[in-house]
């Protein structure tokens, strides 16, 4: 049995945009509380996301890659050894044009194991992220005390978790 | 078992704008493909959605409401037979007061599994609060949301 997170959201930019968005540390940081993505991004790459404190709170590998569209990673939770124990998730992005200059993004998030930690951790988190994602590429600003803490300080736990 | 769909956004505002966005069907209109919920917003009060071209969409009441923070809709689709025949959802609007944005959680259950209605609204919840997201945040809703013809390049 399969537990999995399923996020829809629709953005005023170009597929192109936001894939830059989706990988580039800079750009990164300034939506994910801080964190951000290493990876060379091509298929079979390892891949890492680190905390602000440089410590990776998962890691994986590069599963799929079809830039603007896909792109799929194995994601092992590297936040608890509960996390680490369920081994690796998948996380695939998919973008598609829409008209009217917008863009459709759906991140799917799953697991071969009922009841996971690591769904139950990225439920809460891919909400606050995704949320500051559409509004950085709309044009708006994170401020900088809030790309650190989220909404409030339980839910920036959460998104670190995340 | 219960059929459900959850969607959590955070939205640059106050409570109380966003609270005068779900309510106001002048405003409704704008981000929700010009559909628009009317009520008096009271307990028991007779709740409606009405479409761009004047049939009802949903039908309802409200079962619980307190300003600004929760709305809970006793909730019927009225225009697609086989919605209709399912009955009484129940869809629960939650603000949360964070330093400079609001979480909203919108969750749309109904006592079946396999509920169309609750397929029918997972389609459709994350367009039209994207897109109230985007009006608040931006002053300008989304528009278009058709997938791009593969012949139109």
């Amino acid at each position: 049995m399969t537990d999995r997170f399923v996020y829809v959201t629709y953005i005023r930019t170009t597929p192109e945009k936001l894939w830059d968005a989706l990988r580039e540390p800079e750009f990164t940081r300034a939506y994910w509380f801080g964190s951000w993505q290493e990876s060379g991004w091509k298929k079979g790459s390892s891949w890492k996301l680190l905390g602000r404190d440089g410590n990776p709170s998962a890691s994986g590998e590069i599963v799929e890659i079809e830039k603007p569209k896909r792109l799929v990673m194995k994601w092992r939770g590297e936040k608890s050894p509960e996390q680490q124990a369920e081994g690796y998730s998948t996380c695939a992005y998919d973008i598609q044009a829409l008209a009217g200059g917008n863009v459709r993004l759906i991140v799917t998030h799953e697991i071969d194991r009922p009841n996971s930690a690591v769904i139950r951790a990225v439920s809460g988190g891919w909400p606050m992220v995704l949320s500051n994602l559409k509004t950085m590429l709309e044009g708006g600003e994170i401020p900088v005390t809030d790309r650190m803490s989220a909404c409030s300080p339980k839910q920036a736990g959460e998104a670190v978790r995340a | 078992m219960p059929d459900r769909f959850v969607y959590v956004t955070y939205i640059r505002t106050t409570p109380e704008k966003l609270w005068d966005a779900l309510l106001d069907p002048e405003f409704n209109k704008l981000y929700w493909f010009g559909a628009a919920m009317h009520s008096e917003w009271k307990q028991g009060a007779p709740w409606k959605i009405v479409l761009a071209d004047g049939r009802t969409a949903d039908s309802g009441e409200i079962l619980e409401i307190e300003k600004p923070k929760r709305i809970v809709i006793k909730w019927r689709n009225e225009f697609m037979p086989e919605l209709k025949a399912e009955g009484w959802s129940r869809c629960t609007m939650e603000l949360e007061a964070g330093a400079d944005s609001v979480k909203l959680t919108v969750t749309h259950e109904i006592d079946k599994p396999g509920s169309k209605l609750i397929e029918a609204v997972s389609g459709g919840w994350p367009k039209i609060l994207s897109g109230l997201k985007s009006l608040l945040e931006t002053g300008k809703p989304l528009g278009d949301l058709a997938p791009v013809r593969a012949d139109a390049g």
